[in-house]
């Protein structure tokens, strides 16, 4: 077949087309890549509307060595979407530049595609699914337009037809997706981009980063509760167990990296709560949980030595985790010499007037419980204040917060309560993690967002564990069982976005809603969730063989369906509505009398009526002589002039005659 | 590779020959004669897909296997309604077809497409190489002419033709194959000297009047489309009259006969080349003439239709071995 030519308006849609799905990967190309490709397509797209062709191929090839060459300086590979989809959008524009026979338009259109799934890859969003489609859609339509023949379709003409493919595709995509067996394990492995920012805590924690947490709205998890939910008071979700101290700064201790001294599910204790959470990604290795985790569903995760649930790959997808939690404010534990004395660590020399206090308090109340109750009672009475916006503290950060400040918000009590602790040789740790959560009423779960991240301290008790002591709340205690931080920090902000009763409060929980609905379905489809399906429809135990012979009935049943829907397209004119109009006439006319015989022609019959009634004569000649014409003529049955005509030809009436 | 291809093309030709028989004209494209494969592009994507399906999977993006699956099913949905592009269409071919050694030969088809939709890029093919690309509106009709390149004079069979589309997205080939016993009549290509000379063509009844240019006017005759023009008569046509033109009598009174066997001093061929441009001239100039082969003879007849039957006379003509 011969190609047809490239003109500007089909180096117009290619360019198009690709700007397009370029832009859905711009966050994941360095700046130059999409420039480059932009400025390839201007060129080409200036050289076709000065009526020239692609330039030299010499220039070209240049462009493409020196393309690659910069791509692989950078990358160094082109396995991974960042390096690949890089390459695939400098592919395009060099091709774009090459341009000269629709051959080279289909390539591009194919790129297009192929852009269009590299950013699928990296992102789970509905709004890009839907624009990618889109994409998709006007892709298609570019290829419908690539035809040799005139008149071809029109673009207006493409894009119905392009619509029209695609609505027909969808059942067919949809029953592979649903059917499709899912892998547990990834085939191979990629170079993982860990360049994107991720919000959330961090394995430190100075005291100032959580005021930074707390105005950012985004949620860190969600939580579904099978059966009982916690009692406000205990909503701790337990993130990484900080234990080294620099003076400034708390760290996780080296130790405590997953993998070491992993420890066995615990028998169920009461209270135990079973959920399902589903994280957002944070880039991190450990899972949050309630107090103490029991039991999960997560393959290679274990506990570490400090009760966090860990595993060896970080959190940089959704995941959901089931799990079973005892949540009593205690995270047992044998007594274990090496670990209680990093939990006395303490720079030599550092915060002097916290470690004094500490010693005169600790000699007047001798019981570690009494201690605790003091330094909290401290905490209550003397005129401490909860603020996101402390001044800045000096070189002893803790002596100056308790003493000359006393402002602050969770970081900074718990650290200063934490260091009064090991000051007076009670082991203690900071534990950052998050509190409380909303529960939204449009769908059975809690949300947790960044804004309720917290600090509080776990305190080492013989023979007990270790014991969850919140200083903050010891500020306004009443605060801790509504969400404190919230009321607070909203407020100070001027944030009413998420007060109950606000109709823009309602409109953001009901879309969360939705984009639960989305994740828990969509995203996190996989077999398990297949199997379930499966089984709601009365197929048990599915394996391969009967998935395989599903995905059979489905495509054959959808191939019937779209065949029958391309036969209805090409059934001969008794759909036309000329026809059917002019049929209906007949049917009228013979009610009044005057049917029309088999073998009559419309011009015959029309002769006929005229001759027996005489005062229909001059309208149904001019009615069915027009028919003849158009409907033998060569015009188009759907032209205005048809269209007119059916209308007339279902408007006449034969009066019945006197 | 090409040639395996055609090689596998012409298996498939000579067994939908066999399996669909001859058609009779006009033709409906039905389902059970149309045939589909993937184009090169349409491979291309399916590699294409199978690498997207693949990234779906391994990076455990549901999102990424879903549009997989999308494009996958793309491209099934367009498999059929590029056969639908074929499905239903109607086909007539013109069974004679006309045409001179060295020139080429217009097969004449009428597409007629009587559903709502529009049929895009149906092309047609005779033989090899001979093709055009049309597209048919919906509810219309679409006359065509594929130029059959014609080498050498003779009679050419063509068993055969072929109705195919690569409509909506390139990915895909529908075909269909026309059983009809198309005739093509090649006749020689013209050659040697413009005018009957006299010595040949005059041979017995025009031996005593060498002259040309002396032919009596005999009468008007209707007009019928293929005169040339400069034997209109324009007055009777500027006088509101029917279209006539005005017919010459030799001034001898006979026809022209033109003989195969009066060109003694040429081969073959170059006889019937030879006789083939003493029959377009004749025609040209309106002077009756007749058509005298060995063992066939065209009397004088009309013209237009007469110089048809001459020139498929002469395509069809067998030498003599040794002649």
């Amino acid at each position: 077949m011969s190609d047809g030519t490239v003109t500007v308006q089909r180096l117009g849609w290619a360019v198009g087309c690709l700007v397009l799905a370029t832009a859905a990967n711009l966050e994941a190309l360095p700046v130059w890549v999409p420039v480059a490709a932009l400025l390839a397509g201007s060129v080409r797209l200036a050289l076709a509307v000065l009526g020239r062709g692609a330039p030299p191929k010499t220039l070209t090839l240049l462009a493409a060595v020196a393309a690659i060459a910069t791509l692989l300086l950078r990358f160094h590979t082109f396995n991974g979407i960042t390096a690949g989809t890089s390459l695939l959008c400098l592919m395009a524009g060099l091709k774009l530049l090459e341009t000269q026979r629709t051959r080279d338009i289909r390539v591009i259109v194919m790129i297009v595609y192929f852009l269009a799934l590299a950013a699928l890859l990296r992102s789970e969003s509905f709004w890009l699914l839907a624009y990618l489609i889109g994409v998709c859609w006007l892709a298609t339509a570019t290829l419908m337009q690539l035809t040799v023949a005139e008149p071809g379709p029109g673009w207006r003409g493409a894009l119905r037809a392009s619509a029209r493919l695609l609505l027909h595709a969808l059942p067919l995509a949809l029953f592979l997706w649903l059917l499709f067996p899912r892998l547990t394990e990834p085939l191979w492995s990629v170079a993982e981009d860990s360049g994107a920012a991720t919000t959330g805590l961090s394995d430190t924690m100075d005291p100032g980063d959580i005021s930074k947490l707390v105005l950012s709205d985004d949620i860190a998890f969600r939580v579904h509760f099978t059966g009982a939910v916690p009692p406000p008071r205990q909503r701790y979700w337990r993130g990484p167990v900080l234990e080294e101290f620099t003076g400034r700064i708390w760290r996780r201790s080296e130790r405590a990296r997953p993998g070491s001294d992993a420890q066995a599910p615990l028998p169920v204790t009461a209270p135990a709560y079973t959920y399902t959470i589903g994280l957002e990604p944070y880039q991190q290795h450990w899972i949050y949980a309630l107090d103490r985790a029991v039991r999960w569903d997560l393959p290679h995760a274990r506990l570490s030595d400090t009760g966090v649930l860990e595993r060896s790959d970080p959190v940089s997808q959704p995941l959901d985790v089931t799990m079973t939690s005892v949540a009593g404010g205690v995270i047992p534990e044998a007594p274990d010499r090496n670990r209680q004395r990093r939990a006395l660590q303490l720079p030599p020399g550092s915060n002097p007037r916290t470690a004094a206090l500490a010693q005169r308090l600790r000699a007047q109340h001798p019981e570690a419980r009494d201690f605790v109750a003091a330094v909290l009672g401290m905490l209550h009475t003397e005129a401490f204040f909860y603020t996101l916006t402390p001044p800045r503290l000096g070189d002893n950060p803790v002596d100056d917060f308790l003493f000359d400040s006393k402002r602050g918000f969770c970081g900074h009590y718990a650290s200063a309560f934490a260091v009064i602790m090991r000051a007076a040789g009670i082991p203690a740790r900071v534990v950052t993690g998050y509190l409380g959560g909303n529960e939204n009423p449009y769908g059975d779960y809690w949300i947790v967002r960044q804004s309720d991240a917290h600090a509080w301290v776990e305190v080492w008790f013989e023979g007990g564990g270790w014991l969850r002591i919140d200083p903050t709340a010891a500020i306004a205690s009443a605060r801790v069982e509504t969400q404190q931080r919230d009321d607070g920090a909203t407020a100070m902000l001027g944030v009413t976005l998420r007060g109950r009763g606000s109709w823009l409060a309602d409109l953001a929980l009901r879309v969360d809603a939705l984009r639960q609905i989305w994740r828990e379905r969509i995203l996190q489809f996989d077999q398990s969730a297949q199997q379930s399906l499966l089984e709601r429809l009365d197929i048990p135990a599915p394996d391969a063989g009967k998935l395989a012979l599903l995905v059979g009935i489905a495509i054959s049943l959808v191939f019937g369906w779209l065949s029958w829907q391309v036969r209805r397209d090409v059934s001969p004119a008794s759909r036309d509505a000329l026809v059917r109009a002019y049929a209906g006439l007949c049917r009228r006319l013979a009610g009044a009398g005057l049917p029309r015989a088999v073998h009559e022609g419309a011009e015959d019959y029309a002769e006929r009526i005229a001759r027996a009634r005489p005062d229909l004569a001059a309208g149904i000649r001019g009615l069915l002589r027009r028919y003849s014409d158009l409907r033998y003529g060569a015009a188009a049955t759907d032209s205005p002039a048809a269209r007119a005509l059916a209308r007339d030809l279902q408007a006449f009436r034969a009066p019945q005659q006197r | 590779m090409k040639r395996l291809r055609l090689a596998a093309a012409w298996r498939l030709r000579t067994w939908a020959g066999r399996r669909h028989g001859i058609d009779t004209l006009p033709l409906t494209v039905q389902l059970r004669r149309i045939y589909i494969l993937p184009t090169g592009s349409g491979l291309v994507l399916g590699v294409m897909v199978v690498a997207m399906l693949l990234a779906g999977l391994n990076y455990n993006s549901n999102l990424g296997l879903a549009f997989g699956f999308l494009m996958a099913s793309i491209a099934m949905t367009a498999m059929h309604h590029c056969h639908r592009n074929l499905l239903g269409l109607k086909v007539d071919i013109g069974l004679d077809a006309d045409g001179m050694a060295g020139a080429s030969a217009p097969i004449g088809f009428v597409l007629l497409n009587d559903s709502a939709a529009a049929r895009h890029d149906i092309e047609v093919r005779c033989g090899d190489g001979a093709e055009v690309v049309t597209a048919v509106a919906g509810g219309a009709a679409r006359k065509l002419e594929v130029a059959l390149p014609t080498p050498v004079r003779g009679v050419l069979d063509l068993r055969q033709c072929e109705l195919a589309t690569r409509w909506p997205l390139g990915w895909f080939r529908a075909w269909t194959y026309v059983q009809a016993p198309i005739r093509v009549h090649v006749a020689p290509r013209p050659g040697g000297s413009s005018l009957p000379p006299a010595s040949a063509a005059l041979h017995g009844e025009r031996a005593q009047s060498g002259r040309r240019g002396d032919d009596d006017f005999a009468g008007l005759s209707p007009y019928t489309p293929g005169i040339p023009l400069k034997h209109l008569a324009w007055k009777t046509l500027a006088r509101g009259q029917p279209a006539a033109v005005r017919t010459y009598v030799d001034a001898s009174g006979s026809p022209v006969w033109l003989e195969y066997a009066a060109l003694p001093g040429l081969s073959g061929e170059a006889r019937l080349s030879q006789l083939c441009r003493w029959i377009l001239d004749s025609e040209a100039a309106g002077q009756p003439y007749g058509l005298r082969l060995p063992g066939l003879e065209l009397a004088v007849g009309q013209l237009g239709a007469h110089r048809t039957a001459c020139l498929r006379a002469l395509a069809a003509f067998v030498q003599e071995p040794g002649a």
